[in-house]
C-alpha cells in the first residue's frame, strides 16, 4: 500500500479547532482535518451521551391542581437542572444505596398553595433544593429569564395545592430526552455541495432557489465547468452547539470527547482483560445464531422431514466453519482462505 | 421420490468427504471446542470475579481466523462503529474493515477486520488506541481554541458576567 506524500503532509498537521462565536449558551466552532466519521461521532455523543441531571422520580403528597399527577411529573422531568461538575454524582444504578441517596441524587421539594383570588403560577424557582447533594451546583433549576422565575410548572386556583418531593438523578439523553445537554447541535460541511452528498431539489436552478448557508462564503464555490472530484472527502465541519443551560457549552464538548474516550477505554479494557484470564474475548458467543450454525461437527444436525438426513441443514450446510453454513449459501469454505 | 432422496444424501456424503480432505477443515471446529472447554473452566475457577467485573462487552464471532475476524460489541452503535471503522482502515496493515448493526432493536455492533499483516485483534486494539489519541488531540485543540477565544476581544465581549 503506497502513500501519497501530499496526503501525509496535510495529515501531519493534525486536526484543528477554530471557535467562531461563543456565548453563555452557545458555541460555534469549525473542526478541521478530521474525517466525517469522527466529526459525526462527536456530534452524536454531544447530542445523546453527555450526562446531565434531571428529575426522575416524583413522590406526590398532594395534587389538587387541574393537572393530573403524571402530567406534572412529566413537566418536572423536563425542567433543566444545573449539571456543573456532574461527574461528582454517581449513577443511581451504580450506587450502593437501596433506592437513592445524596451521592446519586438531588432532592427538590415543591410546596405551593394558592390562597389569593388571583390565579397563581408555580415556577421552577419554587423548587427547593435539599442541602445534602454531591456538589454545590448540581440540581439547581436553570433560570435564565430576567425576572428569575424559570419555567412554569403549573397554575393554581384558590385553594389548590401542590406538595411533592422530586428526586433528580444523573442520566443521558439516549435514555430520555430530558437529560439532553443541548437543545440543538448544528452540524454542517461542504456548504456548496461540491461533494454531492445531497441532492438539492429545484425547479429551474438550485443555485438561485436555495439560500446559501452562512458558511458558503468561507469556502471556495464550485467553478464553472469544474469537473467533479471523485476522491474529495469533507474536511471542514461547522458545529453550532446550543446549550439548554445545564452545562456550559465548552463543558458539553469536553464532556462529549470524554464520553467517547470512556467508550473506547471500556472496549480496550475488555479486550485486554479478556486476554489475561483466558475467557472473555474468545469466550462463548451467546448471541443469536441461525439454527444450522449450532456446531455441525458435534451433533448430527437435525433431520428434516424431507429426508436429507445427517447434518445437512435447510440451507445445505455440512459446514467446515460455523460461518460456512450461513443462509448466504457459501457451502463450507468460508471465503477468506 | 426415493431416487431423489438417495441422490441428495449421496451429495451430502460427498460434500462431507470434501470437507474432511481439506487440510484445515477439522482444525477450526476442534479449536473452538477447546476454547469452549477453557471458558467453562475459567468460569468455574473465578465466579466472584465475574460478578465484580462487568459482563464481557466484546466477543469474537465464530468463524474467524487470526487475520480475519469479526468482533461483536454490546451497547455500541454508529457513534463508535463508524469512527473506529475509519481509523482501523487507516492502518496500512489492514486489508478491510467494516461495521454493521445487525438489527436496529438490538444494541449490538459487529465489526469485521481483515489484515495483511498482524492479527485482527491487534488491528482492533491499535484502532482503539489511535482513536483515543485523536480524541486527546481534538480535546486539546478545543481547549486551546477556547482559551484563545476567551482572551480575544470577541470573547470578552461575549462574556458580560463571569
Amino acid at each position: 500500500m503506497d502513500y501519497d506524500p501530499m496526503i501525509m503532509d496535510t495529515e501531519a498537521m493534525g486536526p484543528s479547532v477554530k471557535i467562531t462565536e461563543a456565548g453563555s449558551h452557545h458555541v460555534d466552532f469549525e473542526l478541521q482535518t478530521v474525517d466525517l466519521a469522527f466529526a459525526n461521532s462527536l456530534r452524536r455523543v454531544i447530542l445523546a451521551e453527555v450526562p446531565t441531571m434531571a428529575i426522575d422520580l416524583v413522590e406526590i403528597e398532594a395534587n389538587t391542581s387541574v393537572l393530573a399527577d403524571e402530567f406534572i411529573t412529566h413537566r418536572l422531568g423536563l425542567i433543566p437542572l444545573v449539571s456543573k461538575n456532574v461527574d461528582d454524582v454517581v449513577y443511581s444504578r451504580d450506587c450502593d444505596c437501596e433506592q437513592y441517596c445524596e451521592l446519586c441524587s438531588v432532592t427538590l421539594t415543591l410546596h405551593a398553595r394558592c390562597t389569593g383570588d388571583e390565579i397563581m403560577k408555580v415556577y421552577a424557582r419554587d423548587l427547593v433544593v435539599a442541602p445534602l447533594r454531591p456538589n454545590q451546583w448540581v440540581g439547581n433549576p436553570v433560570i435564565t429569564d430576567p425576572e428569575a422565575l424559570g419555567t412554569v410548572i403549573c397554575k393554581l386556583r384558590k385553594g389548590q395545592e401542590l406538595r411533592m418531593k422530586c428526586i433528580a438523578k444523573k442520566g443521558i439523553a439516549k435514555e430520555h430526552a430530558k437529560w439532553a445537554p443541548t437543545s440543538a447541535v448544528g452540524f454542517e460541511y461542504d456548504p456548496h455541495n461540491k461533494l454531492r452528498h445531497t441532492t438539492l431539489w429545484y425547479e429551474e436552478d438550485p443555485a438561485k432557489e436555495w439560500i446559501k448557508s452562512k458558511y458558503a462564503e468561507w469556502e471556495e464555490p464550485q467553478q464553472e465547468g469544474e469537473p467533479f472530484d471523485f476522491d474529495a472527502v469533507p474536511d471542514k465541519f461547522y458545529f453550532e452547539v446550543e446549550s439548554v443551560g445545564n452545562l456550559e457549552p465548552d463543558a458539553i464538548i469536553q464532556q462529549g470527547i470524554k464520553v467517547l474516550q470512556q467508550k473506547l477505554a471500556a472496549v480496550i479494557q475488555d479486550l485486554t482483560e479478556g486476554d489475561a484470564n483466558g475467557n472473555g474475548l474468545n469466550g462463548g458467543y451467546d448471541g443469536p445464531r441461525s439454527p444450522d450454525i449450532a456446531p455441525a461437527w458435534q451433533d448430527q444436525g437435525y433431520t428434516t422431514p424431507y429426508g436429507n438426513g445427517g447434518q445437512a441443514s435447510a440451507w445445505g450446510g455440512g459446514a467446515a466453519t460455523p460461518y460456512g453454513a450461513t443462509p448466504y449459501g457459501q457451502n463450507g469454505a468460508n471465503g477468506w482462505n | 421420490m426415493a431416487p431423489a432422496k438417495t441422490k441428495k444424501s449421496a451429495k451430502v456424503v460427498a460434500s462431507q468427504e470434501e470437507d474432511i480432505t481439506m487440510d484445515d477443515a477439522p482444525v477450526a471446529p476442534q479449536e473452538h471446542e477447546d476454547e469452549e472447554g477453557e471458558e467453562v473452566a475459567g468460569e468455574d475457577q473465578a465466579p466472584p470475579e465475574d460478578e465484580d467485573t462487568l459482563e464481557q462487552r466484546i466477543t469474537v464471532l465464530p468463524g474467524g481466523t487470526e487475520q480475519a475476524a469479526s468482533f461483536q460489541l454490546k451497547e455500541e452503535d454508529h457513534t463508535l462503529g463508524n469512527a473506529l471503522r475509519y481509523i482501523i482502515m487507516k492502518n496500512p496493515d489492514v486489508e478491510f474493515c467494516g461495521y454493521s448493526i445487525p438489527h436496529p432493536s438490538e444494541a449490538l455492533m459487529n465489526i469485521r477486520i481483515q489484515t495483511y499483516d498482524g492479527t485482527a485483534k491487534d488491528a482492533l486494539s491499535k484502532g482503539l488506541d489511535d482513536l483515543m489519541d485523536l480524541c486527546d488531540v481534538v480535546a486539546g485543540k478545543f481547549q486551546i481554541a477556547r482559551d484563545g477565544y476567551m482572551n480575544s476581544e470577541a470573547g470578552k465581549a461575549d462574556q458580560p458576567e463571569a
